[in-house]
């Protein structure tokens, strides 16, 4: 796919849709701005008076309380290592193998796709034990590659990526190998700028993934010093979700809000700043099959 | 570059050698590009599968030698309501959640995509909020808002004059409480989806809609649904597999409960985890593998054949 | 040629690596055709000699009391300057089974639920041998917890004593007199009388989630010296004991005396503050609800100690509780003994955690010692509590402690039970089931799901 002017709609939309986006508008923002705005109560009254909002009684403590007790910086500094990592594994890997998929016909071709299919709709937590077990045998256990590694080109990714290359036109790359491309410069030099779109789609949503990924961290990263942002997070937040037993409920509610408030930054910047990108890439990796 | 010039120096028919030194980099070159990828693959992902399989033949709890046991897991699991409760709650969630959020989506997408909708950018980032907020954060948020007697969603439900739902805490609601949130998490990621399809459509077709006097609400259901087909039943299946997948939502929010109403098929498979029953946990692992094999083989099926 | 060479190096790296996943293969359990027998000679030994050194790795859960124990450390190596303390929060519940089954950078020492310590009994240290000198001055009820087949595996950290906590102020205006409270039907009686002054109100506390209902449930079936399962892991469920429990929760529902809420949710809370909940048999925590999180009647409550099922019978059951466990993979468990010898022991380490210290200016008033000599009713670590009227807690708990019947064991499938007799419970407070069918019902498929399944 490559980048068209975007044929829009011309009709005005009515007042109907207006009240409509504003009404979802507000569910959607709603929620966030009660955990926004309640980070700056009093931790006591985030939880005695949840709905309610007195500006007198603004406060910056539940930050101040969240820098001192929460290694929140560590958690940025290891998800920016295990962003990278990975990212960069997958950005590399997973559209190379994708290319071999969607144009080659190779011995092993169709069974190997077919295992990755099968993959796609594993839950996570089904590899947890073997997995953690592998770690164990690979002295991997609380390091940045039991981190990176597992998952690192994962399925969807490699699913992803056969889309958005099958697209791209036979005759470009076989143009190419007359004029005496080799097979990987045929990738690099002819197919990669073809796919960029797509490959930014792809950059966009391997960072929320792993921005946002806690099942596998949360068990394989047991020290503090590997905790990646959501591991910090879940860690706060089990004083709360298991069994509301801490005497310190309330302050850790508060710390959790500012925690979550500073921890979304990043990704809603990242959107606003790609949202075009974002959208053209979706495209080249839904359309053409 | 090196194998031409060994073409050279050998000095025999260069062209004939050349050619067939292409052909076999050409032959060779896919195994090269899979390789890392493979590799990685078979050590992450195949091989503790086929551990799991191993597994799933013992009794172990995690320190000891295991105990083989045969067939037993797969009996107790395949007679057990529990287990096939968690089956039926996640094909449930699928039903409250995939058919509702493709509504919503493209109605929000189709809306979207006029150019003359003012605050397009400001609906756009707006929706995509959710999706990025911390899931741990959106537990908190959940409890309050959901509270029986207390929280705002009753509270607006009162002034309509609507009686209190137990939200969080009848096995009745908490189901349609977590297709909420799964759905005000993710409809803004499949608004986007929708939103990339939608632009490929060529705007033409609907002024000459216009001219036929067709009217907006026909517009969207013969012109633009059956356009934005592929990007649809891509959505489908990206959120079937997120829903089938589901287990942080209920372990954050419910822990499964109440009674069991939000253990998910992959919640209940964390429990024989947490329970430290790892030889069930591996069972159960495979019945889902099964279970998502069938289930994939029909998507595949499903893409191809709407082709 | 180099390239077809590099290409070539790769594939063979490969095959190795794909050798090298077969290989794992031979990780992992062994399979054998008998279960594994286990057990032996596993007993923890202190440390022999007078200046011993090292450095120890401490879990604790993240907040107040990782602070708490923070603030102990220095007095620790004030005695044993040579020991490194590396303390660490850490989510407990999600890391420690891992840890355990990976063995990798296993702490010396955990902090965990009383409920969980017979699951991991299998790479814990037995401590009987240097709990010996303290386990005459301990509360029963800590060591049973502890205890799995005659072995003791945790350092018994928190007796949570249950407590009827209730709002003085509501009840008096109702001319309700609750120090006349003594039984559960006087409880259900001076319920009654509020709900005759106070229509709308559900005087007692219906827990509503499956887990804590439980959990209170236990404590209930404690003051009657009795758990879910004997030392044997045998069910007890199918008993007069149970039975009269269930039946006195089902008297609240039926009657409409009971406020059904999760502990402490945004529903619970306001109907505590608007006086419509004004009972609350609960573990001694629930103290730091009006200290903290009650806005309207923080101050109007108090505690004392549980009614009794018959007149004349323990006024206390244990709720919830904590240890110490010491992995046998831990590198300095000896050392790690050492500290939580003088955490829990010795008068400075006790004092530092329950009396004023900077995260509890006056004192950690949610629990109290396991260790007698500590929980001594004229001898006050925490001072009088400000939201609970002044009240003197500490002789109020201790006294309540002292009465804790000890025989309720806490079997390694417990939290599992929730699943069944938690879940029934709530069926029952929904109206249901009854009390016959929830004891039938959860007996049966713990029976099939947890017991048999070991």
């Amino acid at each position: 796919m490559t980048e068209t002017a975007a044929p829009e709609r011309r009709t005005r939309p009515r007042i109907g849709s207006h009240a409509f986006l504003m009404l979802l508008l507000v569910a959607f923002l709603a929620p966030v701005a009660w955990a926004v705005v309640s980070a700056f109560k009093p931790a006591g009254d985030i939880v005695s008076s949840p709905l309610a909002f007195d500006p007198g009684t603004f406060t910056l403590d539940n930050y101040r309380a969240m820098l001192q007790d929460v290694p929140i910086g560590q958690g940025f500094f290891n998800t920016g290592v295990v962003l990278v990592g990975k990212g960069t594994i997958t950005m590399c890997f997973a559209p190379l193998a994708a290319y071999a998929f969607a144009k080659y016909r190779f011995a092993g071709r169709n069974l190997i796709f077919g295992a990755v299919l099968v993959t796609l709709m594993l839950p996570t937590i089904v590899l947890i034990i073997p997995l953690l077990l592998e770690m164990k045998a690979l002295g991997w256990v609380n390091t940045y590659q039991a981190l990176i590694l597992p998952g690192a080109v994962d399925a969807f990714a490699i699913f992803w990526m056969r889309q958005v290359i099958s697209a791209v036109p036979d005759e470009l790359m076989d143009a190419a190998r007359v004029d005496g491309c080799g097979e990987f410069g045929i990738f690099w030099r002819v197919v990669v700028p073809v796919i960029r779109p797509g490959l930014a789609g792809l950059g966009v949503l391997t960072i929320m993934n792993i921005y946002n990924d806690f099942v596998w961290p949360v068990v394989v990263a047991s020290s503090e010093r590997m905790a990646t942002l959501q591991v910090v997070l879940s860690t706060l937040a089990q004083n709360i979700t298991g069994n509301r037993i801490g005497a310190d409920y309330a302050t850790v509610t508060g710390e959790l809000l500012a925690a979550s408030s500073v921890a979304l930054i990043p990704l809603l910047v990242l959107f606003i700043v790609l949202q075009r990108h974002f959208i053209n890439g979706i495209l080249a990796g839904s359309v053409k099959g | 570059m090196t194998a031409a010039a060994a073409a050279r120096f050998a000095g025999t028919d260069r062209k004939k050698r050349r050619t067939s030194a292409a052909g076999r980099r050409r032959r060779l070159a896919p195994y090269v590009f899979v390789l890392p990828f493979v590799t990685i693959f078979l050590a992450f992902s195949v091989y503790p599968l086929f551990y799991t399989a191993r597994l799933s033949f013992t009794n172990w709890r995690g320190t000891g030698a295991a105990e083989w046991v045969g067939w037993d897991n797969y009996a107790y699991l395949l007679t057990n309501p529990a287990f096939w409760g968690s089956l039926g709650n996640s094909a449930v969630l699928w039903l409250l959640i995939v058919p509702a959020q493709m509504v919503l989506g493209v109605l929000v997408a189709v809306l979207l995509n006029s150019a003359k909708l003012k605050l397009r950018g400001l609906y756009r980032v707006a929706f995509i909020v959710p999706f990025v907020t911390p899931l741990v954060a959106v537990a908190q948020i959940w409890v309050v808002l959901f509270d029986q007697r207390h929280g705002a969603v009753n509270a607006v439900l009162g002034l309509l004059g609507l009686p209190d739902i137990g939200w969080l805490t009848t096995g009745a609601w908490a189901k349609p409480t977590l297709a909420l949130l799964f759905l005000w998490k993710t409809t803004g990621f499949i608004v986007i989806i929708l939103l990339s399809g939608l632009q490929s459509i060529n705007g033409s077709i609907y002024e000459a809609a216009d001219i036929d006097g067709a009217s907006k609400i026909r517009q969207l259901w013969s012109i633009t649904v059956p356009l934005l087909r592929r990007t649809i039943m891509f959505a489908v299946v990206l959120q079937t597999l997120a829903v089938f997948q589901m287990f942080a939502e209920p372990f954050v929010v419910t822990q499964g409960g109440p009674y069991n109403s939000t253990t998910t098929a992959g919640y209940y498979l964390y429990n024989h985890i947490t329970r430290a029953d790892l030889g069930t946990g591996a069972a159960n692992s495979f019945l889902l593998v099964i279970l998502v094999m069938v289930l994939s083989l029909g998507f595949v099926r499903m893409l191809r054949a709407k082709d | 040629m180099l390239r077809h060479h590099l290409r070539r190096r790769t594939l063979a790296l490969a095959a190795a690596t794909a050798a090298g996943g077969l290989g794992l293969t031979a990780c992992g359990p062994s399979i054998t055709s008998d279960k594994d027998e286990g057990g032996g000679t596993d007993a923890l030994r202190a440390p022999d000699t007078d200046a011993p050194s090292g450095e120890i790795t401490i879990w604790d859960r993240s907040g107040d009391l990782f602070e708490v124990f923070e603030g102990v450390i220095d007095d620790f190596n004030a005695v044993y300057p040579d020991i490194k303390v590396n303390h660490v929060a850490v989510d407990i519940d999600a890391k420690l089974q891992n840890t355990l089954i990976t063995g990798a950078d296993v702490p010396d020492g955990v902090f965990l639920d009383d409920a969980k310590i017979s699951g991991y009994t299998d790479y814990l240290w037995n401590l009987g041998d240097v709990l010996q000198p303290y386990l005459g001055d301990m509360a029963q009820q800590k060591i049973d917890v502890n205890t799995v087949d005659g072995a003791i595996y945790g350092v018994p950290y928190d007796l949570n004593p249950g407590l009827l906590f209730y709002n003085a102020t509501a009840l008096e205006a109702a001319g309700v007199d609750a120090s006349a409270i003594e039984t559960y039907d006087d409880l259900l009686e001076a319920a009654r009388r509020y709900k005759e002054a106070v229509p709308e109100a559900g005087p007692i506390h219906l827990e509503q989630s499956a887990f804590l209902g439980q959990l209170q449930l236990e404590m209930y079936a404690s003051q009657l010296g009795t758990s879910i399962a004997d030392a044997d892991g045998e069910l007890r469920l199918d008993s007069p004991e149970y039975r009269r429990i269930l039946e006195f929760l089902d008297t609240v529902r039926a009657e409409g005396l009971g406020t059904r809420a999760e502990y402490l949710t945004p529903t619970d809370i306001a109907e505590m503050d608007n006086g419509n909940q004004v009972f609350y048999p609960w573990a001694i925590w629930f103290s730091f609800a009006p200290q903290q999180m009650l806005d309207q009647t923080s101050g109007d409550w108090r505690a004392m100690e549980l009614p009794a099922w018959d007149a004349g019978g323990a006024r206390s059951g244990a709720m919830g509780g904590s240890s110490f466990v010491l992995p046998k993979d831990g590198a300095n468990a000896d050392l790690a003994w050492l500290f939580y010898e003088f955490l829990m022991f010795d008068e400075v380490g006790y004092t530092a955690v329950w009396g004023p210290n900077p995260t509890y200016p006056t004192g950690l008033n949610t629990s109290i010692p396991a260790y007698e000599p500590a929980a001594d009713p004229t001898a006050p670590l925490f001072e009088p509590v400000e939201a609970l009227g002044g009240q003197d807690l500490w002789s109020v708990a201790t006294e309540a402690g002292a009465q804790i019947p000890g025989g309720a064991p806490i079997p390694a499938w417990w939290d599992g039970a929730v699943d069944y007799l938690g879940n029934d419970v709530q069926r029952m407070l929904d109206g249901d089931m009854t009390p016959e069918e929830v004891i039938a019902s959860a007996t049966e498929q713990i029976q099939t799901n947890l017991v048999d399944r070991q």
